[in-house]
């Protein structure tokens, strides 16, 4: 093994910064469609809160559905129907007595069957995963298992509710991870459920906390948190898989999307690499159809993965994290393709208490763009659907089509298709960089689509932990790669600014500044000075290329 | 704007085959190679039917059997004049649900058109499954209603012969007739004011 150093030397730093400081970081825009907010901020708030704020913390305040509602002023028509939610804490104090009770009932239960139990732990369905996930009541009940029969692991479920209020119960404490020597068990207590993921994988506590939030945030996206908190005010034993049934392919591909895709990891969207004049036609499209519709609230145009444009009403943003939850509903659902949907979509960040309802179709048979309309008006399917053909009609018109398909298909004239070959930087093996202000994520190796078909097609099989040995590094393997140095650079306590390490493998520069992240591979052995010199003509080539790599403006209608 | 003339709704719950139903009537087609998925809320079709010598648009509402939806399933067969209310034959579940939808239409939807339809046909017809729901208990249900269907949307038997039927009884119905040709008289207003207001300069 050669030598690894890892350096934050001042210095350094101080020589990178100087080169690009000089203006605006590549990427950034005065206005951004994106709200920036970082989930590594998300994550403090969720370390930091105590018992007694988890009770209150999913309380709601307003509702940003209702404030939209109030303003195009027809209120009165929706608010009927929309749920009320009850300030009360999520769990009384005779509730949790009840909690102990039932938990004793499964253990019980468990001691009979605990043969065939045990069995079932062993089987192949279970054993040698890399990552699994389990999500129940906090009665108890389970509710989804990334592999095998939920339905077997009641007893399962039962040691784990046991384990959260054993510590929950006496101390006050929250029981937030168990560590073993190869393994990681990621406690996340949300509301009415509780989420467990055990993991072999080189990702962080952080990291793992993170990806529960998001498999809690998909399910609010299918139910409206109030929905969620009032089932279990009512009725604390209820088995949620009655509601969620269809929605549990929603969170097999959410935790394969976010094993493979450093948009998670980063917090960011990737935005799909289009000619400005493309994404401006696009845009405009899409405004000048939709200016007059009244209770439009965001038009989203995506297209394998990543964001085309986002046209939004005034004063509203979208969270990376929601954008997310969109490109897997799109993803993993079929059904979009056959026909319109009109559908029900909560967006958590958004507003967690309701519903917004989306016009959801391809743009047409020959392009695989997907634009979805959301409004807040539930009968507004048929105005929707008119502008969706207008859009679609115009888009043909002026070409747009055959630039999406071009980018999509990586059309090899494009700059953007094999951009280390265009840069060329042969020490650059793979980059990854993300502007902070606009949440915008670009990467040397997009996923292509072929893969990520070929990542869907895998369902409850697969995530077995092998060893192989890898001829040529994926994106994959390279975001696989970055996850330590990003855990790093977004340590709480000790965060790093700037990393880099050599070895015999390769060579990593990770590095962040107010205005970004990047994240660079080199080969093995590389100076330090030939790296920073390499890095700053990366970061030219971006700065070159912004208008097509990212979203430059934050259109509304 | 709709530019349909009759309004159909699809119902029954989840796995019973609704959307290739409406994918057998619409695009011709049955995708044997692609797993089960569930709707997300609900899908809408459009196909132009003949009947009596005339062109119909007919709008087809697909929607979702999860149990989650249930309560926005009502603005979908407001003001439908035909409803297709599936079930599976090989599931018992399946048409003990049917008829809390049969309830619910009666009440919320008097004038609309129920028919039952069976789906999977072929996999009764094959013996790969073995029917649950017992024939004369279905005929019994069917008498007070506008008919009833075994459909296989794998080979299309059935399927095309359910919405012509619908059609035709649509078109036979005077008090509907009234409404489509009023609302179609409307529309051709409109487009004609729309076309003054943009056009002959």
């Amino acid at each position: 093994m050669a030598s690894t150093s890892k350096d934050h030397v001042a210095e350094n730093e101080e020589a990178l910064n100087e080169k690009v400081a000089t203006d605006l970081e590549p990427g950034a825009c005065l206005e951004s469609i994106l709200n920036p907010t970082d989930s590594f901020e998300e994550f403090a708030s969720e370390i930091s809160t105590s018992l007694e704020d988890r009770k209150t913390s999913l309380t709601i305040k307003s509702s940003t559905i209702s404030e939209i509602q109030n303003e195009i002023g027809d209120s009165s028509k929706e608010s009927s129907l929309r749920e009320t939610k009850s300030s009360d804490n999520l769990q009384a104090k005779n509730e949790s007595m009840s909690a102990s009770a039932s938990n004793s009932n499964l253990l019980e239960e468990n001691e009979e069957e605990s043969d065939e139990k045990d069995d079932y732990l062993q089987s192949p369905e279970l054993v040698n995963k890399e990552k699994h996930v389990f999500i129940l009541s906090s009665a108890g009940k389970p509710i989804y298992s990334r592999y095998g029969n939920e339905d077997k692991l009641a007893g399962l479920c039962g040691v784990i509710q046991a384990l959260v209020s054993v510590v929950e119960e006496p101390n006050q404490d929250i029981l937030r991870s168990i560590n073993t020597k190869d393994c990681k068990a990621v406690f996340l207590v949300k509301g009415p459920l509780i989420l467990v993921t055990v993991s072999k994988s080189n990702e962080s506590e952080t990291q793992l906390v993170l990806q529960l939030t998001y498999a809690f945030n998909q399910i609010v996206s299918v139910l409206t948190l109030t929905q969620l908190n009032r089932i279990f005010e009512q009725r604390r034993n209820y088995d949620l898989r009655r509601l969620l049934s269809g929605a549990e392919r929603l969170i097999d591909h959410l935790f394969i999307f976010m094993e493979k895709d450093p948009a998670f990891l980063l917090g960011a969207v990737r935005c799909l690499p289009l000619p400005e004049k493309a994404r401006e036609n696009i845009t405009q499209a899409i405004t000048s159809t939709c200016n007059k519709i009244r209770d439009l609230v965001f038009a989203i145009m995506i297209a394998g993965n990543q964001l085309i444009t986002l046209v939004r009403m005034k004063k509203y943003t979208l969270h990376p994290s929601d954008i997310h939850l969109l490109f897997n509903l799109v993803r993993s659902s079929e059904s979009f393709k056959t026909a319109e949907s009109w559908t029900p979509i909560c967006l958590p960040k958004f507003d967690a208490t309701g519903f917004l309802h989306g016009h959801v179709s391809y743009i047409s048979e020959d392009c695989q763009a997907c634009l979805l309309l959301l409004t807040v008006q539930r009968d507004a399917f048929f105005p929707l659907s008119q502008a969706k053909h207008t859009i679609a009609e115009k888009l043909r018109r002026s070409n747009c089509l055959v630039a999406i398909n071009d980018a999509l298909n990586r059309n090899k004239e494009l700059p953007t298709t094999n951009p280390l070959k265009h840069i060329g930087i042969p020490e650059i093996r793979h980059f990854m960089y993300k502007c902070k202000s606009t949440a915008q994520l670009f990467t040397s190796d997009p996923i292509s689509l072929d893969r990520l078909q070929d990542y869907r097609l895998r369902h409850k099989e697969g995530g077995d932990i092998t060893v192989k040995k890898i001829e040529k590094l994926s994106d994959i393997d390279y975001v696989r790669n970055y996850r330590q140095f990003c855990n790093q650079i977004h340590c709480i306590s000790t965060p790093a600014k700037l990393i880099f390490r050599s070895n015999s493998h390769d060579t990593v520069l990770a590095w962040v500044t107010n205005g970004f992240e990047l994240y660079v591979t080199f080969d093995p052995l590389m100076e330090k000075d030939h790296a920073i010199r390499a890095v700053d003509r990366l970061l030219h080539w971006i700065k070159k290329e912004e208008q097509r790599i990212f979203i430059m403006n934050a259109p509304t209608f | 704007m709709s530019r349909c003339d009759f309004k159909i709704v699809l119902l029954g719950s989840e796995h019973v085959g609704k959307t290739s139903l409406v994918i057998r009537f619409v695009n011709c087609r049955f995708n044997s190679g692609t797993p089960y998925q569930n709707t997300i809320g609900a899908a809408f079709c459009a196909k132009q039917m003949q009947s009596h010598d005339r062109e119909f648009n007919v709008g087809i509402w697909d929607t979702a059997g999860s149990e989650r939806y249930e309560a926005m399933t009502r603005m979908y067969y407001r003001g439908a004049h035909a409803a297709i209310i599936c079930y599976d034959p090989a599931s018992l579940a399946s048409w003990t649900r049917l008829r809390h939808w049969l309830q619910e239409l009666r009440t919320v939807e008097e004038d609309c058109k129920v028919y039952l339809c069976g789906t999977k046909k072929d996999l009764l017809d094959t013996g790969t499954v073995q029917r649950e729901v017992p024939e004369d208990i279905i005929a019994t249900y069917s008498q007070g209603l506008h008919g009833h269907f075994l459909t296989s949307s794998k080979t299309g038997e059935n399927v095309d012969e359910l919405f012509q039927k619908i059609v035709d009884d649509c078109v036979k119905d005077l008090k509907v007739m009234k409404i489509v040709e009023e609302a179609r008289v409307q529309l051709q207003k409109e487009d004609n004011e729309k076309n003054k207001n943009y056009c002959y300069c």
